[in-house]
């Protein structure tokens, strides 16, 4: 048996949060000299804290959910069969590993690390050939914008290349604000050089003079690693292009969803208010201090050295007829295996959900895309193709790449409510339909949810959504209303139950639910009636409805599964 | 180089840069806007300028947008009408204001009170009898019975006691009626009938000719005034001193009067659609109702009863014992007047309880100082003549469930019946209206008229109690002057705008707390409200002397420091009010939270109101843009944001006081505090 010859182990946020550092520095302490690198994601969210040891032989053994503990630190050391982790054969079957290939594989502020995984060949490349032909290689990939918008990126390019102007601005958007979505953040720690990368073969090709990363506060390991790779190409000169220099600015953002807008994050960037304005003119245009200005998102620039080092033709050979290449998800919500996946353009959604996320087909009802201005998109159209345009035509959004399971146990109303929640509040304030109009349309859902929704509430939110979308001022009100007209249209018998009946089927809504105790199953342990904040539960072991606050305490803590969530009007 | 594109279906040219509202506006096609102000740049919030483009179906705010050639651009459709509405009725339902001070709104003829109550505040009585008159051709008389739908909506019941709205009227009449004359135009050739010389038939001839019609007024009676002077009784408004002084006026203006002429009898309605170009009929409710039991054709109707007082010149013979049924105002002058007639025993039966009686409060109270018994929960069951006198049993009635009125309805409470002794018993019940044949009738009995308006058939109006059924003066007042705007309009073919404002409100003042209103003037009086001043208790009792004196000049006055001044500062020129009224918006259509009430007057000339403001930052870039000063900042996001001064610390000492915020400003959000 080979030995091992290095270990890796995630230390992204992710990986940081279930304690990988923890491991490591055992890990570390007890390796007895074989290297431990702290590498960036591997997709795995459920198994965090992973740990690779790779061996002699090239092969490697993945172990997965590793406890902060020498006993299990040596089981790894030991190749001890605990532990092992195995991608589950279907998702492995359905990925196709591009943009993250070496996510979690590499140490990401090592910049030979990276080079040594054929890292900059496509700077090298592209630098080889006239910017035209840059361009030219990226059009032929078909690549189309990461962020969302799905617009064709050398199109883009082309726009920016053609500008004569003083100075051009490139812009990474980095402003990753849908809750859910991760993409981003893994990229720019896993692997930022590649992004980098990305960029500086995006500055060649267009003539951008002056490179920003807008990313969000909320992003410390990105921006930490971001800031130590850029200084390694300053280090490495990378940043001269031909004859000319760049200068790459990482601008911090202070959290605002809406400034993941273009013509929001310019105004951020300029140090003004982060409120989007009409276009025309386009940012290509008139951006960044009226310069001509070009915003692509980490996704979008993560896949451009993979085209320039493979050629557009090779790229574009994955991907369906108007979506080439693959995208990352991150997949969340009611499934087995939750995590960030990278598929080809064109898969089913089924094969997501189900296969790589191992999702209860028996219970999913929907998935909503592109976080919380998406669509739901019912378990009867997964067989619909990730691409684009299909998404579209279901009153979805392929979006940034969030993507939450939904099971029949939650409630498509309070779906949409927290997804307006989210919105509503993330609003600029700026046009009269987002402001007033989202804070209109998530007043009535919270009424709807609190059981005291009407008919007429409902041709309301049905009046209004179109209208906000025809009249919001940027993407943002444009997409807000999504989450509600989706499940207006295929959901809208548990919105016709709520106001009618004033019944929630997935039981979720407390204002319609009371919680009460199977007296054949109980064994009156008495934890429920410890559990509960509010003293809700007698010696009798009956709940007061009117003291319970629905928070779910005893339920979580019955030992016998007694207590139960039932229709108001239904207790026995 | 200039392009060409489709403009509501015309081809119109655009030089580069322009944006299509600049060329709508340059073609004549008006497109309303709230947060477009030349002098900054562009701003894109209010989206009430949205026009369509045809080909791609998709709404721009033409403020922004610039046209591209050949495209096909749809101001005026219906859609474009319908997110434009849709856009204001958004921004009316975060707008928190009132835009008229309540009292105005709940005044059935909207009289400028706020207005009047300055003009008085700042002593110019004749400045307020101007605007009072304006609304309320008869002050005399409305300063002195109106049931001051005003005072109760004043906002200043929140913490005390209304502003004594209505001795502006009286006070300002009584000082200035006899010597002010309107501004009477030239006749223009029509002429308008107008059947019965009541407040609405009054009305509607005053408000002819200040515009310049002349009208001539008929009435069945020998003397003009209608209620005024056959159903009030003189206590409250006397007839000579008062009334007479009051009416004189109207022929002063040219009004012709033909009295003891009855539609139907010695006036024919044919003959008047000949001979005018419009007919009014007012001829009010002088039907009273019976009291709907075996021998109630022994008792006297309180209508008649009334009108036969000073038709026999207040010589009337003293009543006896009186019983008078109802519980209305026509009741409590019925039993009012038994006492001054000398009758030692008046009492008012009413089927419900004195929480649900119609009459007003005041009638009721001081009937009761003037010795007049109530007895609740009663109803009449028959009424006979035994010996000489009158029996009426009654039966006891108790409170049910609410009926469709909103009041609880009185049941019989079974075997309850019992009798009172009575010499004279009054039916005080209600009125119906005689609607003169020849007159559409609805099916309540009143002229058929769509609801709000005054037309029944082209050239044939109605206006007052015959419409709307028994009602107020005032209401007959403003229901004179509709009947007049709409012939001014329909049959004299002038520009006459009937108002149908929209009137954002910050709500009931029973609603709100002292910390909902805003004071936009420094030092408004924490005073107790003026209370009028009564002849004596026995003078009430025996004679029909006014009892009521009119406030001087300097309480009145006072009482003005009591008025908050709630109207918005900027009701003429605000631009939210002008297109939501255009575009038939309504504030109450879409509902929802609003920000709290904040308002900012550290400055000592500007308010700064912030539930009236539409975030559009107009004022922000004007201040930053314009005036290089830079004093305005937008604050927080979403629906929680806010125009605000930097670290909210006022203007402090760097405001010029320039006013181009406030010019700018679209709304009353920023305005001065002085009004004009």
């Amino acid at each position: 048996m080979s030995r091992i010859r290095t270990l890796r182990i995630g230390v992204a946020s992710c990986g940081i949060a279930s304690g990988a550092e923890d491991v490591m520095a055992i890990l570390k302490a007890r390796a007895q000299g074989i290297p431990v690198v702290g590498v960036g994601c591997l997709g795995y969210c459920y198994a965090e804290p992973m740990v690779e040891a790779v061996l002699e032989d090239g092969s490697s053994v993945l172990y997965g959910n590793v406890e902060a503990t020498e006993k299990a630190v040596d089981n790894i050391l030991s190749l001890g069969d605990a532990g092992r982790f195995e991608i589950p054969p279907e998702r492995k079957k359905r990925e196709k590993i591009m943009v993250l290939a070496l996510a979690g594989r590499v140490d990401p502020v090592d910049f030979d690390d990276y080079v040594a995984h054929r890292g900059y060949e496509g700077l090298k490349r592209a630098l080889s050939m006239a910017p035209e032909a840059v361009v030219n290689e990226v059009l032929v990939s078909g690549l189309r914008g990461r962020g969302g918008g799905g617009f064709p990126t050398g199109r883009k390019w082309r726009f920016l290349a053609a500008k004569k102007a003083a100075e051009k601005i490139l812009i990474r958007n980095a402003d990753e604000g849908a809750p859910g979505a991760f993409m981003d953040r893994s990229l720019m720690e896993s692997v930022p050089h590649q992004v980098l990368e990305g960029m500086l073969i995006g500055a060649y090709a267009t003539g951008a003079t002056k490179l920003f990363i807008y990313c969000r506060a909320e992003y410390p390991l990105a921006i930490k690693h971001l800031k130590i790779a850029i200084s390694q190409i300053y280090e490495h000169k990378l940043n001269k292009l031909g004859d000319r220099e760049v200068e790459i600015v990482i601008k911090e953002g202070a959290g605002a969803f809406v400034c993941g807008e273009e013509t929001a994050l310019i105004a951020s960037l300029e140090g003004q208010r982060g409120t989007p304005r009409f276009r025309p003119p386009f940012p290509t245009d008139s951006g960044f201090k009226k310069f001509p200005t070009m915003i692509n998102n980490v996704e979008t620039y993560g896949n451009v050295p993979l085209i320039l080092r493979e050629g557009g033709a090779e790229y574009a050979k994955v991907g369906t007829e108007g979506s080439k290449g693959t995208k990352l998800f991150a997949l969340a919500g009611d499934l087995k295996y939750p995590g960030l996946v990278e598929v080809p353009m064109g898969i089913t959604l089924g094969e997501i959900v189900f296969d790589i996320g191992g999702a209860d087909r028996s219970k999913v009802k929907a998935v909503q895309t592109g976080g919380p201005s998406g669509g739901c998109i019912p378990v009867e159209k997964f067989d619909v193709p990730v691409d684009y345009d299909s998404l579209k035509t279901l009153g979805a959004i392929m979006g940034s790449g969030g993507m939450i399971v939904i099971n029949d146990d939650r409630c498509m109303v309070e779906t949409a409510r927290y997804s307006l929640d989210v919105t509503h509040r993330e609003s600029c304030g700026k046009c009269t339909f987002c402001r007033v109009g989202m804070t209109r349309m998530f007043e009535t859902l919270e009424r709807i949810t609190k059981g005291q929704g009407t008919e007429e509430d409902l041709d309301f939110l049905a009046d209004l959504g179109p209208k906000i979308k025809a009249g919001a001022l940027c993407g943002l009100g444009q997409t807000a209303p999504n989450p509600v007209l989706a499940t207006l249209r295929y959901f809208r018998h548990e919105y016709e139950e709520h106001v009618r009946e004033h019944k929630c089927r997935a039981l979720q809504c407390n204002a319609m639910v009371k919680l009460q105790i199977d007296h054949e199953k109980c064994v009156k342990c008495g934890l429920c009636v410890r559990s509960c904040p509010v003293q809700a539960i007698d010696g009798n072991f009956e709940i007061d409805p009117k003291k319970c606050t629905r928070c779910n305490s005893c339920l979580d803590a019955c030992p016998k599964k007694a207590i139960h969530r039932i229709p108001n009007g239904e207790e026995k | 180089m200039s392009i060409e594109f489709i403009l509501d279906g015309r081809k119109v040219t655009a030089e580069p840069g322009q944006t299509i509202l600049e060329v709508a506006r340059a073609n004549g096609i008006s497109i309303p806007t709230l947060c477009r102000d030349e002098k900054v740049s562009r701003t894109t919030s209010c989206f009430v300028c949205v026009v369509r483009d045809c080909k791609t179906g998709k709404f721009l705010p033409s403020c922004s947008a610039c046209p591209a050639p050949g495209q096909e651009i749809d101001a005026s459709g219906d859609d474009v009408r319908e997110m434009r509405r849709t856009a204001l009725n958004l921004l009316l339902s975060e707008h928190t204001g009132d835009c008229e001070a309540p009292c105005t709104v709940a005044c059935p003829a909207h009289a400028a009170v706020e207005e009047y109550v300055r003009a008085g505040r700042e002593g110019d009585f004749r400045k307020a009898l101007e605007i009072i008159k304006k609304r309320i051709p008869l002050p005399m008389s409305v300063g002195r019975v109106c049931p001051r739908f005003c005072e109760k909506n004043c906002r200043r019941n929140v913490y005390g006691k209304p502003v004594a709205i209505n001795e502006f009227k009286r006070l300002a009449a009584d000082l200035y009626y006899d010597e002010y004359m309107e501004e009477l135009p030239a006749l223009s050739g029509k002429k308008v009938a107008v059947v019965g010389a009541g407040p609405a038939g009054l009305s509607c001839a005053y408000y002819l000719r200040r515009a310049g019609v002349a009208a001539t007024v008929f009435d069945a009676m020998k003397a003009a005034g209608g209620m005024l002077r056959y159903g009030i009784p003189e206590y409250r408004l006397p007839k000579h001193a008062i009334l007479d002084r009051e009416l004189a006026h109207f022929g002063k203006m040219g009004i012709a009067f033909d009295f003891g002429r009855k539609l139907g009898e010695n006036l024919s309605l044919d003959e008047l659609r000949k001979n005018f170009d419009a007919v009014v009929i007012a001829v009010g409710c002088w039907q009273g109702s019976g009291m709907r039991c075996p021998g109630e054709e022994l008792a006297t109707v309180g209508i008649d009863y009334l009108r036969s007082i000073p038709e026999a010149d207040y010589v009337a013979p003293n009543p006896g014992k009186v019983i008078v049924v109802g519980g209305g105002n026509t009741a409590m002058d019925c039993v009012r007047t038994s006492v001054r007639l000398g009758s030692p025993d008046v009492s008012c039966f009413y089927r419900r309880t004195e929480a649900e009686m119609p009459a007003e409060k005041l009638e009721i109270a001081e009937a009761r100082e003037e010795g007049v018994k109530f007895t609740f929960l009663v109803a009449p069951v028959k009424l006979e003549k035994r010996g000489g006198k009158l029996v009426l049993t009654c039966r006891k009635m108790e409170l049910g469930e609410p009926d469709a009125s909103g009041r609880r309805k009185p049941v019989e409470i079974p075997g309850s019946d019992y009798e009172v002794e009575a010499d004279t018993v009054i039916a005080a019940i209600g009125q119906k209206s005689d609607i003169p044949a020849g007159v559409p009738v609805n099916r309540f009995g009143y002229a058929d008229a769509p609801r709000g308006a005054a037309k029944l058939s082209d050239g044939l109006y109605a206006a007052g109690d015959c419409l709307s059924g028994a009602a107020t003066v005032v209401e007959g007042l403003a229901s004179g002057r509709r009947a007049a705007e709409e012939i001014l309009r329909d049959v004299c073919g002038m520009d006459v705008e009937i108002d149908n404002p929209i009137y954002v409100s910050r709500g009931k003042w029973q609603h709100l707390k002292k910390s909902d209103l805003v004071f936009v003037r420094d030092g408004v009086s924490e005073a107790e409200r003026a209370e009028l001043k009564m002849i004596p208790q026995e003078e009430r009792r025996t004679t029909f002397k006014e009892t009521t004196f009119t406030m001087d000049k300097e309480t009145v006055q006072r009482e003005g420091d009591r008025c908050i001044g709630c109207s918005c500062t900027d009701k003429a020129e605000c631009k939210l009010r002008k297109h939501a009224a255009e575009y038939g918006c309504d504030p109450e259509k879409i509902k929802g939270a609003r920000l709290p009430v904040s308002y900012d007057t550290r400055h000592p000339l500007i308010i700064q109101d912030r539930g009236k403001c539409i975030k559009c930052g107009v004022c922000v870039k004007t201040c930053a843009e314009v005036i290089n000063r830079n004093l305005l900042g937008i604050k927080k996001r979403g629906f929680n944001t806010f125009v605000a001064t930097a670290f909210d610390a006022g203007f402090a000492g760097n405001c010029s006081d320039c006013g181009a915020c406030i010019e700018a400003c679209p709304t009353g959000a920023l305005d001065w505090r002085n009004k004009k």
